[in-house]
C-alpha cells in the first residue's frame, strides 16, 4: 500500500535531496517543483537546472493533529504527536509544501523566516525516505 | 442563454452508513425515486445515456463502473460512462449529460452518482482520500485533506481577520438545516459551543470542521427542454452551467484564499444564465470543510472577497437569510458521499425549486433561481451550474 512508490519517489530524488528547480531559458521563471512546460510563459520546455538556496518565509500552515496523519507518518506522528506542515515562499519566488522541524507548533508564525534541511521523511516497503523539511531561520530564535 | 435542457425527475438514497446495502443496491434507491418523480411517467426505454460519477468507491469495481449501475436497474445496452472529478465527479457528469442533449445527440439521459466509503477499513481510507489532491509533494510532506482546507483557513484568518466562531457557524448553520432531512447522514442539532470545543483535526479545523465519510447515490433525469412538459408539468431548467480546473497542489496556485477553478465556474455559469450573484435565491455548496463554504459565498460573488466569515456570522445564508446555502445539511451534515455529492446536490435544488422538499419546514419560500457548486479535490476542479423555474 505504498503511496508514493520507490520508482516515483527516485525520479524526484535531485528536487527532494538537492533542492535542483528548472529556470525557463525564455521566460526566466524558476519552475520548481518541475513542469512540463515553463508555469509562468506556458511555451517554453527549455531549461536549465538551478539550486535553490532553500531559504523562504512562511506563507501558511497547518498542524496536523495526532491520529489525523496519513498511514505512512503514523509512526512520526506515535513519536512526536502533532507535526507542522507549511508552504514556504521560497526566496528565489516558488512556494513549496513541506513539514517543519526543530521547533514547536506553538512557535510558528505566518512571516517566520525558515530554511530548508535534509531529513527523514518516512519509511515505507522498508526503503528510508529522505527529503526536505524547513527549521527556523537563527535570527528568528535569537530574536 | 435560452434553456436547452431541462431537469424533470431527480432520486437520492439515503445518506450515512449503508451497511445492508452495497454501492448497486444504493444506486437503485436514487433511480427508482428517480421513476416515480416523473409526473407523467416514464418508460425506462426512453433513456438514452446514463453518466455515473464516482471517485472509485474505494477501489472497489474501478472499471467500467456505469455500465454496472446500469444494467443492474435493468438498462443494460444504454450508452453508459463514468466521469472521475473526485469530489465534483457527479456536478461535470451533470454538465456533460448536457452537453450529450446540447448536441442533439440523445433527448432523455440520466446523470448521477455513487460513492461506497464507509465499507473499506479506516487505514484503506485514509489511503483512498489523500488520492485527490497533489500525491508527490503534499502527500510526501505528511498533508491530508483537512490539512490543505486548513492551510487555506490559517491563511484567510490572517488576511481578512476571519474567525475560528465563523467557522463553526456554518457546520452549526448546515446541522440544524439537516435536522430537517430525513435523507441526511446527520440529523442532530449541535451548540456552537460544541463545535469550537471539538477535538482538533488540523490547525485551526477541528472535528466539527470537517464533512464525514458517507455511503449514498443519486441521480436526475435531464431532457431536451423542448419535450420537457411530456414528463411534468413543473419542469426546472438549466440556465446556464460552468467548469473550471487549477492546479492540484496549492503551492502552485495563484492564491489558497479563493478557489479559481470555482471563480471561473462561476463566471460562466453567470454569463451563461444572464444573472448576477444577488439574483440567485438558494444555492447547494460544496461545503466538505466549513472554510470552504465561506471561501464559496466570495468564489460565488454572494458577497465580497474576505467578507465570507461576516456573511454567516450575520445570518445571510441561513434559511431565513439573503440566499440560503445548503438547506439540505451540505456536505457537512447530510453527508459527503465523493462521487455522488454533484447530482445530490441537483437534487436538493430540483426539489427546492418545485417546492417538493420532503419536509415543508425545510422549503425556502418563493425561490426561482437556484445554483449549485461543486468542487473537485482541494480545488483542481469545479462545476458550478444555475437553476430555474
Ligand atoms: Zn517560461
Amino acid at each position: 500500500m505504498a503511496y508514493v512508490s520507490v520508482p516515483l519517489y527516485k525520479r524526484t530524488i535531485p528536487q527532494r535531496y538537492g533542492l535542483v528547480g528548472l529556470r525557463c531559458k525564455k521566460c526566466g521563471w524558476i519552475n520548481f517543483p518541475p513542469k512540463g512546460v515553463c508555469k509562468n510563459c506556458k511555451e517554453s520546455l527549455d531549461f536549465e537546472k538551478v539550486k535553490l538556496s532553500g531559504k523562504g518565509t512562511i506563507y501558511s500552515y497547518t498542524v496536523i493533529s495526532a491520529a489525523a496523519a496519513p498511514p505512512e507518518f503514523s509512526k512520526q506522528e506515535k513519536y512526536g504527536g502533532t507535526y507542522v506542515v507549511a508552504l514556504v515562499d521560497l526566496d528565489e519566488g516558488p512556494r513549496i509544501v513541506a513539514q517543519l522541524t526543530d521547533c514547536k507548533p506553538g512557535e510558528v508564525k505566518i512571516g517566520m523566516r525558515v530554511k530548508a534541511v535534509l531529513r527523514r521523511i518516512y519509511e515505507d516497503e522498508g526503503v528510508i525516505r529522505y527529503g526536505f523539511k524547513f527549521k527556523p531561520q537563527e535570527e528568528d530564535l535569537n530574536g | 442563454m435560452e434553456s436547452k435542457v431541462a431537469v424533470v425527475g431527480a432520486g437520492q438514497s439515503k445518506y450515512g452508513e449503508s451497511v445492508d446495502k452495497s454501492v448497486k443496491e444504493l444506486f437503485l434507491d436514487a433511480y427508482i425515486e428517480l421513476i416515480n418523480s416523473v409526473d407523467n411517467g416514464l418508460e425506462p426505454r426512453e433513456i438514452n445515456a446514463v453518466y455515473i460519477g464516482s471517485l472509485g468507491s474505494g477501489g472497489f469495481q474501478l472499471g467500467n463502473l456505469s455500465a454496472l449501475m446500469a444494467e443492474y436497474v435493468g438498462l443494460p445496452g444504454v450508452h453508459a460512462v463514468r466521469i472521475e472529478n473526485a469530489c465534483s465527479s457527479s456536478g461535470f457528469a451533470f454538465i456533460e449529460a448536457c452537453l450529450a442533449i446540447m448536441s442533439g445527440m440523445y433527448d432523455v439521459v440520466i446523470a448521477g452518482g455513487v460513492e461506497k466509503m464507509r465499507d473499506v477499513s479506516s487505514l484503506k481510507a485514509k489511503y483512498w482520500l489523500g488520492v485527490s489532491g497533489d500525491t508527490e509533494y503534499e502527500r510526501l510532506a505528511g498533508m491530508t485533506f483537512a490539512g490543505l482546507y486548513a492551510i487555506m483557513a490559517n491563511r484567510h484568518m490572517h488576511d481578512y481577520g476571519t474567525t475560528r466562531e465563523q467557522l463553526s457557524m456554518v457546520a452549526v448553520k448546515n446541522h440544524k438545516n439537516a435536522f430537517l432531512n430525513p435523507k441526511a447522514q446527520f440529523q442532530n442539532k449541535i451548540t456552537l459551543e460544541k463545535a469550537m470545543n471539538s477535538p482538533m483535526v488540523a490547525y485551526p479545523l477541528n472535528l466539527f470542521d470537517c464533512c464525514p465519510t458517507t455511503d449514498g447515490a443519486s441521480a436526475v433525469l435531464l431532457c431536451k427542454a423542448e419535450i420537457a412538459k411530456k414528463f411534468t408539468d413543473s419542469p426546472v431548467y438549466v440556465a446556464g452551467f460552468g467548469t473550471g480546473t487549477d492546479y492540484l497542489a496549492l503551492h502552485d496556485r495563484e492564491t489558497i484564499t479563493s478557489l479559481k477553478a470555482a471563480v471561473l465556474a462561476a463566471r460562466e455559469a453567470y454569463k451563461k444564465a444572464g444573472i448576477k450573484p444577488k439574483d440567485v435565491d438558494v444555492a447547494e455548496v460544496h461545503d466538505c470543510f466549513t472554510i470552504a463554504e465561506i471561501i464559496a459565498y466570495e468564489d460565488l460573488g454572494f458577497c465580497e472577497r474576505g467578507e465570507g466569515g461576516k456573511f454567516i456570522e450575520e445570518g445571510l445564508s441561513s434559511m431565513e437569510g439573503e440566499i440560503p446555502v445548503n438547506l439540505s445539511g451540505g456536505l457537512k451534515a447530510k453527508g459527503h458521499p465523493i462521487g455522488a455529492t454533484g447530482t445530490g446536490q441537483v437534487y436538493e435544488i430540483f426539489n427546492q425549486l418545485r417546492k417538493t422538499v420532503q419536509k415543508p419546514a425545510r422549503q425556502v419560500k418563493d425561490a426561482e433561481i437556484g445554483l449549485t457548486h461543486n468542487v473537485g479535490g482541494s480545488g483542481g476542479t469545479a462545476a458550478v451550474t444555475v437553476f430555474k423555474v
